[in-house]
């Protein structure tokens, strides 16, 4: 067991009003200095293992009835003896307490201190320990799975499979090299095309789903984008479900970009409302527009949003303009109202009918929106890639693949196409931690906020 | 009579030479200790130095001042490069050498060398006072006092000789075998082990039909060995090509109870990479042919060597297997094959020193590592010498880095992944293989040579005078030439010509079909004063420019993890995070640094993560 001589503190619970924080020790000395302050209720009780026990918590001035619960080594998170306090809420009380542990030789731990403790311990892979830091900081419920795989390894699995194929591939061309008289060359070639050009179609299967990590991670972005009353802010209002934006008849009433994120059946959004299209004189006004036309290039998803009882304006053609090439949803809205508006003429398939007055046609944009992110084709079990580090390597492997096959069409000596093939097996490797890059090991734990 | 020494080399092949040779030239007394004088320097089993990998070998013994080099050269009869239609950093060059003249060229250079006596001896022990080496005693009566010993003893412990249903204590060839010197290395507490290897028929050149075989020539345009060599060795020699058939492949599968390999009469390991014919033919059983290679055992002699066949079926299964060969059918045996058992130690038991980490002034070379091949076995030899003689003169001891020679990944791998079977040494071997070439082998070893007093002044002479050639090309070769000027020579060439602007000679060499050698001869103005070596060395760096940076910054990663010195005392068992399998043999070998760790057989890179993880943590 790696047990460093010192024992680690910190808060584990975010700083701020609440109805309970938690104070966590790691180390050889945190049930001595737990049993020097805390005082359980019945006093013929002890910090029995794993097993809350209600007490005072005393030293100096500081007094409080609280919980404590220890965990013997190995059976711990980090596999070091811990024990966390549970205290009532609150800046003061909870720093207090947190000093007076430091006042008793424990030492504030750095930035995922625990982890690397849990790590070096045996608790948990590289990869894992980034899963962690995921479903700490997920948003919403499609993130936190996406952090439970990595947490389950499944990463792990395919990343492998992967460098194994890779490592055959190698193995093939080290026979060719070291026993040149069994003639093996031609054999090889084709061997290890076939390996590399299957390898790589996996890496980029992998890498496909990182725009779907990506809404998962940071969200979907859309715009609601259309002319000055064409219920753009209602849309906005409705899709949120509370009165966000000012609505008015008047034309011109948002001015700016507003953001605002939903989340829909576990899928985060972040709904941009913008200023209405037209000419106008209005200087304000017409810097909102501008940011409005700014904004198309940032959205992922562009909601048309066309006035149904209304003909289609010159604003509405220039709008078809702006927003050609993008992925667009067209949103009929006033449905409830007579169509006047020459729907045939626009010239995007997706629309959907709503209005915001009843509420119709609500439901089925998000389900549109839901049909977006997840493709269709990608159903829940499948892997998704969320990390940013990952889809680098993920990106170098490729790249160094197709070098590898490039070389390896151009006739290029197999020798020199073995380093561009171990280069794509390092790349994976960083993934997972099985290649020693000590740079990648330092950026995951310094990811990790204090407590954990 | 007590003789006093500073050093005694235990064994007189490719290594005890070597050891022996590095020791006196360095002005150590040294004590060259053999079973019998005729088998120094003895090809005990192929008649060729050199191939994949080894090829390298030799020329970075040459580099540091050894021997081999220099021998092979002065005995080839026939010369070519393996691999020469792939990448430079894999041609490795393999000579046929003359057998006899080998072993008397050999013998000859230690008999004249100063600091060095040689006698005929069996080691019977090796007296160690107080951790140290004392004195070594022979059989017959010898007692010589020494603060070093080297044992190179090859396949002589304990060795015996199978064929068939025959079997003998006796080493290589009938020479006599070494008994007590196992026991002696037990007592002093070295596990020993048991490996195989074997070797092929011997065969009366004028009783096979060439005509009906393919013939393979040397080639003369290549390098040598030896950087010293000034006259290339001519071709005298050729080798032919023959191969198994179903016929030979029936009659081995149907005697395999006839093979000791496969009754159980063979106890010991023997080599994956060089296998006896009977294992070829059951493990590759889809095969229809095997390959094999007739060579000249020497000039003075009608035997030849069947490479690739190496058996050991009783005789008369082996006079039907030959003659089931093309070419061969009226083949007359002249020496049997046969497979021989010999003791070795786990060489990770030794520093990368090659000293004992046990015992002080011990050191192992060659074979008793657990190594095959007389180049591995010279390799360490002349660095067990080295280190030997830096620590009798008080000097720091010369470890090579796996990142500048294959000689520095044989001995990491020796000393730091256990061998469970003869290990050869292979181009896979090394990770950083683009940098360590034949042809630049001199100038990555030779100042290290210098330093430990095996380079001299002729030799270290003429290495500057290749530098500065070298550095004088620097800007000769910058000329440029319009694209008139050189229309002619890209046509021949069959390269290319795109573009207005000029090229200059070095851009010529980047491209794919100019080579030193065909640039010299079309600019023989400018040059033809410089040798081909040295515009060479500028081909193959701008040849594979991109992929030397690549790999220049993989070393310089790795370089850090070989700064970072892991405690010796470290209890590996207490790191939970390390897999089970990690901890015990982390406490086993206790790695000085962090690569080495990395480089243990059973120690993952999830492993390193955790140990790298684990030293910070302490370091705070």
């Amino acid at each position: 067991m790696v047990t460093t001589e010192k024992t680690i503190v910190a808060i584990s619970t975010a700083i701020g009003s609440g109805g309970i924080s938690i104070i966590r020790m790691s180390g050889k000395s945190s049930l001595d200095i737990a049993k020097s302050v805390f005082t359980p209720i019945k006093s013929e009780q002890d910090l029995e293992p794993r097993k809350l026990t209600l007490g005072t918590f005393k030293y100096k001035d500081i007094s409080d009835k609280c919980m404590a619960v220890y965990f013997k080594a190995p059976f711990s998170y980090t596999g070091e003896d811990i024990v966390e306090f549970h205290l009532h809420g609150g800046i003061t009380l909870t720093n207090k307490v947190y000093e007076s542990l430091v006042d008793l030789g424990c030492e504030p731990a750095s930035k995922g201190e625990f982890s690397k403790l849990a790590f070096l311990n045996g608790k948990m892979s590289l990869d894992e320990a980034e899963g962690v830091i995921d479903l700490i900081n997920a948003e919403s419920e499609s993130e936190l799975r996406a952090g439970y795989d990595l947490v389950q390894g499944k990463l792990k699995n395919e990343v492998e499979k992967l460098q194994d194929v890779l490592t055959e591939t190698l193995a093939k061309i080290e026979v060719t090299l070291d026993y040149p008289e069994e003639d093996l060359e031609e054999e090889s070639i084709e061997f290890i095309r076939t390996r590399l050009v299957n390898c790589k179609s996996k890496i980029q299967d992998l890498l496909s789903t990182a725009s779907l990590g990506r809404a998962i991670k940071e969200g979907t972005k859309i715009l609601i984008y259309g002319k000055t009353n064409a219920g753009k802010s209602s849309l906005l209002n409705a899709l949120l479900n509370y009165e966000r934006a000012i609505v008015t008849d008047i034309q011109g009433t948002t001015r700016d970009v507003i953001e605002e994120t939903f989340v829909y059946k576990g899928y985060k959004f972040i709904l941009m409302d913008t200023a209405g299209i037209r000419n106008t004189d209005d200087i304000v006004e017409k810097i909102g527009i501008d940011r409005s036309k700014n904004s198309i290039k940032s959205a992922d998803i562009v909601l048309f949003v066309v006035d149904s009882s209304t003909n289609l304006s010159e604003e509405d053609y220039e709008i078809m303009k702006d927003i050609e090439g993008k992925n667009t949803i067209v949103v009929i809205n006033k449905c409830d109202l007579q169509t006047k508006c020459e729907l045939q003429k626009i010239p995007f398939d997706n629309k959907v009918s709503i209005s915001t007055t009843t509420g119709e046609g609500i439901g089925k944009l998000k389900e549109e929106l839901l049909t977006f992110v997840t493709n269709n084709n990608i159903n829940n079990n499948s892997l998704v890639i969320t990390n940013k580090r990952h889809i680098e390597s993920l990106k170098s492997a490729d790249q160094n693949l197709d070098t590898a096959i490039n070389n390896l069409d151009a006739g290029i000596d197999l020798d020199l196409i073995s380093i561009d093939i171990k280069a794509s097996w390092l790349n994976l490797g960083d993934i997972t931690g099985n290649s020693d890059n000590e740079k990648i090991i330092d950026e995951i734990f310094s990811k990790f906020c204090v407590g954990k | 009579m007590i003789n006093k020494y500073d050093a005694v080399v235990i064994g007189s092949g490719h290594a005890g030479s070597e050891a022996a040779l590095a020791l006196a030239r360095t002005g150590i007394k040294t004590l060259l200790l053999t079973l019998n004088l005729d088998s120094i320097g003895f090809l005990a089993c192929n008649p060729s130095i050199g191939g994949t990998a080894k090829g390298h070998l030799v020329c970075e013994i040459d580099a540091l001042g050894g021997e081999m080099g220099i021998n092979a050269d002065k005995s080839t009869i026939q010369r070519r490069m393996l691999n020469s239609s792939k990448g430079y950093a894999v041609q490795s060059l393999r000579v046929q050498a003359d057998k006899n003249l080998y072993h008397r060229e050999l013998k000859k250079v230690l008999e004249n060398t100063e600091n060095l006596d040689i006698r005929q001896g069996e080691v019977s022990d090796i007296v160690v006072e107080n951790g140290k080496v004392t004195t070594v005693k022979t059989k017959q009566g010898g007692v010589y006092e020494t603060q070093v010993a080297i044992i190179c003893s090859g396949v002589y412990l304990q060795s015996r000789i199978i064929i068939g249903e025959y079997s003998k204590d006796v080493g290589p060839n009938g020479f006599a075998n070494s008994t007590d010197l196992s026991d002696c290395l037990t007592k002093l507490g070295f596990n020993l082990r048991r490996f195989k290897t074997g070797t092929p028929v011997r065969i009366d050149g004028k009783s096979i039909d060439y005509t009906r075989l393919e013939i393979q020539k040397g080639e003369d345009n290549i390098q040598t060995f030896s950087t010293l060599t000034k006259e290339k060795p001519a071709n005298v020699s050729d080798c032919y090509l023959t191969y198994t058939n179903l016929d030979t492949h029936s009659l081995i599968l149907n005697n395999l109870d006839k093979a000791p390999m496969y009754n159980g009469a063979i106890e010991g390991t023997g080599p994956r990479y060089c296998p006896s014919i009977e294992s070829k033919v059951v493990r590759f059983a889809d095969k229809e042919r095997h390959q094999l290679f007739i060579e000249p055992e020497g000039l003075d002699t009608n035997e030849v060597y069947l490479q690739g066949f190496s058996t050991s079926m009783p005789i008369d299964l082996q006079e039907d297997m030959v003659r089931s060969l093309k070419g061969l059918e009226n083949a007359k045996i002249m020496r049997d094959a046969y497979a021989i058992e010999y003791d070795c130690i786990d060489a990770t038991t030794l520093y990368p020193t090659l000293e004992s980490k046990s015992i002080s002034g011990l050191y192992f070379a060659g074979q008793i590592n657990g190594t095959s091949g007389y180049e591995e076995a010279a390799a360490q030899g002349l660095i067990a010498g080295i280190n030997a003689s830096l620590k009798l003169r008080g000097e720091e001891p010369l470890i090579l880095k796996r990142s500048e020679s294959y000689i520095g990944v044989l001995i990491d791998d020796l000393v730091t992944k256990e061998t469970f079977e003869p290990y050869r040494m292979m181009t896979s071997r090394a990770e950083y293989r683009l940098t360590l070439r034949q042809d630049n082998a001199d100038i990555r070893l030779t100042e290290y040579g210098r330093k430990c007093g095996l380079v001299d002044n002729n030799r270290y002479n003429q290495f500057l005078q290749y530098l500065e050639e070298i550095k004088t090309l620097d800007t000769i070769l910058d000329k440029i030439y319009s694209p008139k000027e050189i229309k002619d020579f890209f046509e021949k060439a069959g390269e290319t010509l795109s573009g207005t602007s000029g090229l200059s000679l070095k851009d010529m060499l980047r491209r794919n079909k100019i080579t030193a050698e065909i640039l010299q001869e079309n600019f023989p103005d400018i040059l033809s004063q410089y040798s081909i070596r040295a515009i060479k060395q500028w081909e193959i760096n701008l040849k594979y420019e991109g992929y030397l940076k690549r790999q220049d910054i993989q070393i310089h990663q790795a370089k850090k993890q070989e700064e970072k010195n892991l405690p010796t005392d470290l209890d590996y068992s207490e790191i939970k995070g390390l897999r089970l399998e990690a901890r015990q043999k982390l406490n086993d070998i206790k790695p000085m640094t962090l690569a080495q760790a990395s480089r243990i057989s059973g120690v993952s890179p999830a492993d390193i993560s955790v140990l790298t993880v684990y030293l910070k943590t302490i370091q705070k």
